[in-house]
């Protein structure tokens, strides 16, 4: 059974003052995901990732198509039990302290004391709010909020969270500490779901992605599949090259481009790669790396997204 | 309970909002002045103080009712709180129920406080003894019945409606509400049946406070005031139109929350 | 630079504060202007007045307790300027509509009633000079009262003592002892009332009940200055009665009140109740409170004069 099973989910949307039109936001999703995956939901603003997020969550009622999580329809509420969310720019009850909403938050989910307190001084330790469990949220800079947010999200020790958005506002310490609580929960079995804007993050904690644009789903796979089919060549950086070899090598490379003291070749195929990797170093240069070239996810991303017409 | 969870969340959203110290304020003032307001009237000091003392917690705990009953849900929504809340194993009715129990706390709190405030008026100044004075709580009870409607209307404006438009419909059906029968009279006045139905329609349909504030053709105030006694089986009866027509207002509140898309 | 730049910027705060400062003091003398180019606005206007009491009831929303009891603060102050009234005129045309719209919304007040009434009827410039309203609010409280004896008691008095009215009156009182709970003394009141003679007994008697029983300083007070009054009345006109005798006898008239002590008609020089002594004035013949009287006397009507003098000659013959 799948952890996340989404069927041509869409959603359209009702605009204008006086004639109503709809505008499609979800254009018939099919989704997948499974347990204990860490699962990347991409795309630019306004494709549609927080809308498929709160239909998820039952905020918004899909104008057709099915969700079912851990097996269950999105509908049932109970559900909501074993699951955990954080929304996109979350805001929280400025008037509670962080220990008063993560105690709100225990109860709602039946938690009782004396073990409630325990988990609530566990949760803001882990997100490193440890000193500041007794201040007003309305004091609190978006980063702390951020932290506040994916501490209510686990207070029940979901089996699927829900990030929207997870790192935004937080500085690079911050995000680290994201990535290694998603890496945590991912070691611990937790099905993870997350949208992002930051590609580097994405890269280095998913198992799978989504790409969306525009309401529809461009891509979907593993991420070494999706950029791999794209491996355009190699890229061999060297130095200390005599100008004979470097004549000899512009020659066999498809392009050759000198910064400062080094030269960056870029090869075709892998044929190439070896004949300019023997030519360098019987010419007495110091090879400094050989890479192959795949776009990274960035680039992917730009060029789906463009290539779409956007 | 998850109910009992959200309604004690709200009642701590309350006692932190300022402007209910400031009503309260004002209505403990009012209450005080009602003793050098009493000298005026030669004789009647007891009457003035039980009058204003009643009148004041009637207006300021509707003015509660309705300045933080229609941000109930509302401020939830523009704040986006909600969001994470209905994320959790909350069905949308229990979290409308939790939103009026709260508030509804929050002005018992506030009743018994202006109460209490009253009765130490009325023991300082006056004659009577605490016996007699307990006779106004009966009066209490049916100015807090006529609260809990105001809140119920407010809650249900602030499901789909901004602060603005919830107070001025709240208030609007607020003020209708004594005038049902009046309605009904002028139905009964006109020769059109059409009319005369539409008023009798109207009659049952609007809000009736009326039903709050006369017991036995005797104003509720006024019979306080003159420390007569009440007759129990009106209340009685009073106290299930206002819990039925509660329990309407509250089941289409939880309608309309349960059909909102959060965008 | 910089510096010359927020002295500029000093400058202009000052200059605009000035501007807001002038404009400030400015309203003041602008405002007088305009209200002495506007017509006066009419003083006897209250704010309060509402022309259908039932309008008022309506609008009072449940509240009708408190504002019945803001009414009759307001009615109260009306009377309440009366010690002021020989400086400036009182319009009391209100009163009887606030009075009207205070028991409509509170049909239980007695003192609204009953010394509403008496605010209502006594003659200006101590109350409104009214007593067709007086008697017509007596009227609602009987309507809604029928088993309380005092507000038909007061409506007696009414006619009794200030439209002179003897037999509507003891009419009233007649009735009023029928009612279960009425005092005893209802019933020879009324008898005395409807038999012309006891015109004055019967007042004074009435006057000494209500400053015996009232216990309100103001009501007690005016009962007081009636009865003093009835006093002096009396006195006045006995004086009167011996200086037409002695002037029948004599043929002249007397210089001074010790003239008739001489003459032996009194025992000695007469004062009023309060001490201090009468003044005659020989051109006219009339016998008058003296300068220093601290009597705050209330004028007797013309007719009680007739009744009182009628009996004076039937008691003593011998001044025939």
């Amino acid at each position: 059974m799948p952890a996340i099973e989404i069927k041509g989910l869409t959603k359209d949307f009702l605009v204008g003052f006086w004639k109503k039109h709809p505008v499609r936001a979800l254009d018939n999703l099919d989704l997948s995901v499974e347990k204990g995956e860490v699962f990347g939901f991409l795309g630019p603003n306004g494709a549609g990732k927080t809308t498929t997020l709160k239909i998820l969550m039952s905020l918004l009622r899909p104008t057709s198509g099915s969700a079912r999580i851990l097996g269950e329809p999105i509908d049932v509420v109970s559900m909501h039990a074993r699951i955990g969310y954080l929304p996109e720019n979350p805001y929280f009850y400025d008037y509670l302290t962080a220990r008063e909403l993560l105690t709100y938050v225990g109860r709602l989910f039946g938690i009782r004391q004396p073990a409630l307190n325990r988990k609530v001084s566990q949760l803001l330790e882990n997100v490193g709010l440890g000193q500041s469990g007794g201040i007003q949220l309305r004091k609190f800079s978006k980063g702390m909020i951020q932290r506040v947010g994916i501490a209510q999200a686990l207070v029940n020790d979901p089996e699927v969270v829900f990030l929207d958005e997870p790192m935004s506002g937080l500085d690079p310490l911050g995000r680290r500490e994201v990535r290694q609580v998603v890496a945590s929960l991912k070691s611990r079995g937790v099905t993870v779901f997350f949208s992002s804007h930051i590609l580097p993050d994405v890269e280095a904690l998913c198992d799978r992605v989504a790409i969306m644009n525009r309401g529809r789903l461009q891509a979907t796979g593993a991420l070494n599949e999706i950029l791999k089919v794209r491996i355009e060549g190699h890229e061999v950086i060297l130095t200390g090259a005599g100008p004979r070899t470097i004549e000899a090598l512009s020659g066999m490379c498809d392009q050759i481009t000198a910064l400062g003291e080094r030269l960056v070749l870029r090869a075709g195929n892998s044929a190439q790669v070896a004949a300019i990797v023997e030519c360098a170093l019987s010419g007495g240069a110091d090879l400094l790396s050989v890479i192959p070239i795949r776009p990274s996810l960035e680039d992917y991303f730009f060029e789906e997204i463009t290539g779409t017409g956007l | 309970m998850r109910i009992l969870a959200i309604a004690r969340n709200t009642f701590r959203e309350n006692i932190r909002d300022k402007i209910l110290y400031n009503l309260i304020l004002f209505a403990l003032i009012m209450i005080l002045s009602s003793v050098a307001l009493g000298q005026l009237t030669l004789g009647h000091e007891d009457k003035v103080i039980v009058d204003l003392g009643l009148t004041s917690i009637s207006v300021f705990g509707t003015l509660i009712a309705i300045f933080i009953g229609i941000s109930l849900v509302h401020k939830e929504i523009e704040k986006r709180t909600v969001h994470a809340l209905l994320a959790k194993p909350v069905h949308r009715a229990e979290f409308i129920a939790g939103k009026f129990l709260g508030l509804l706390f929050t002005l018992f709190i506030n009743t018994a406080i202006m109460t209490a405030g009253l009765i130490l008026t009325l023991m300082w100044h006056g004659g009577a003894g605490l016996q007699g004075y307990l006779r106004l709580l009966p009066a209490v009870y049916l100015i807090f019945l006529s609260l809990s409607l105001t809140t119920a209307l407010a809650l249900l404006f602030s499901t789909f409606s901004t602060p603005a438009l919830s107070a001025l419909f709240t208030f609007f059906l607020w003020v209708i509400g004594h005038f049902n029968y009046d309605l009904r009279e002028f139905g009964r006045l006109t020769k059109s049946g059409a009319l005369q139905s539409l008023c009798t329609t109207l009659y049952y349909l609007l809000p009736n406070f009326a039903n709050f504030e006369l017991i036995g053709s005797q104003n509720v105030i006024q019979g306080a005031a003159y420390y007569r006694p009440i007759d129990a089986a009106a209340v009685g009866w009073v106290s299930v139109y206002g819990a039925l027509y509660g329990a309407i207002l509250l089941g289409i509140a939880a309608a309309v929350f349960s059909r909102r898309d959060f965008k | 630079m910089k510096l010359m730049q927020s002295w500029r910027t000093q400058c202009r705060s000052w200059f605009i504060c000035g501007i807001f400062f002038v404009a400030a003091l400015m309203i003041r003398p602008v405002q007088s202007r305009i209200d002495t180019l506007l017509a006066n606005p009419a003083p006897d206007q209250d704010l309060l007045y509402f022309a259908a009491p039932v309008m008022v009831e309506k609008l009072t929303l449940g509240y009708r307790s408190i504002v019945a009891d803001i009414y009759w603060m307001r009615a109260i102050q009306y009377y309440g300027r009366r010690d002021e009234a020989a400086r400036r005129p009182v319009r009391y045309k209100n009163l009887a509509a606030l009075l009207e719209i205070t028991t409509t919304l509170d049909p239980d007040m007695v003192d609204a009633y009953r010394a509403g009434s008496s605010f209502l009827a006594e003659p200006e410039p101590l109350g409104a000079g009214n007593p067709q309203e007086a008697i017509r609010l007596l009227d609602r409280a009987i309507a809604r009262h029928p088993d309380d004896w005092r507000y038909a008691f007061d409506k007696g008095f009414i006619h009794f003592w200030y439209l002179r009215d003897f037999k509507p009156a003891g009419e009233i009182w007649l009735k009023t002892s029928r009612i279960a709970g009425a005092p005893v003394w209802m019933e020879p009141l009324a008898a005395m009332s409807l038999s012309h003679g006891g015109a004055m007994a019967t007042a004074r008697s009435i006057w000494q009940r209500q400053y015996r029983e009232s216990d309100r300083a103001d009501v007690k007070k005016n009962a007081m200055n009636h009865l003093l009054s009835i006093q002096v009345a009396e006195d006045m006109w006995t004086l009167e009665f011996l200086v037409e005798n002695y002037v029948r006898k004599t043929g002249l008239l007397p210089w001074t009140l010790d003239d008739l002590v001489r003459s032996g008609y009194i025992k000695k020089a007469p004062t009023d109740p309060l001490g201090t002594p009468y003044q005659f004035n020989p051109q006219t013949g009339m016998v008058q409170l003296g300068l220093q009287s601290k009597v705050h006397y209330i004028e007797m009507p013309a007719v009680y004069r007739e009744v009182f003098l009628q009996n004076l000659a039937r008691q003593y013959p011998q001044y025939r």
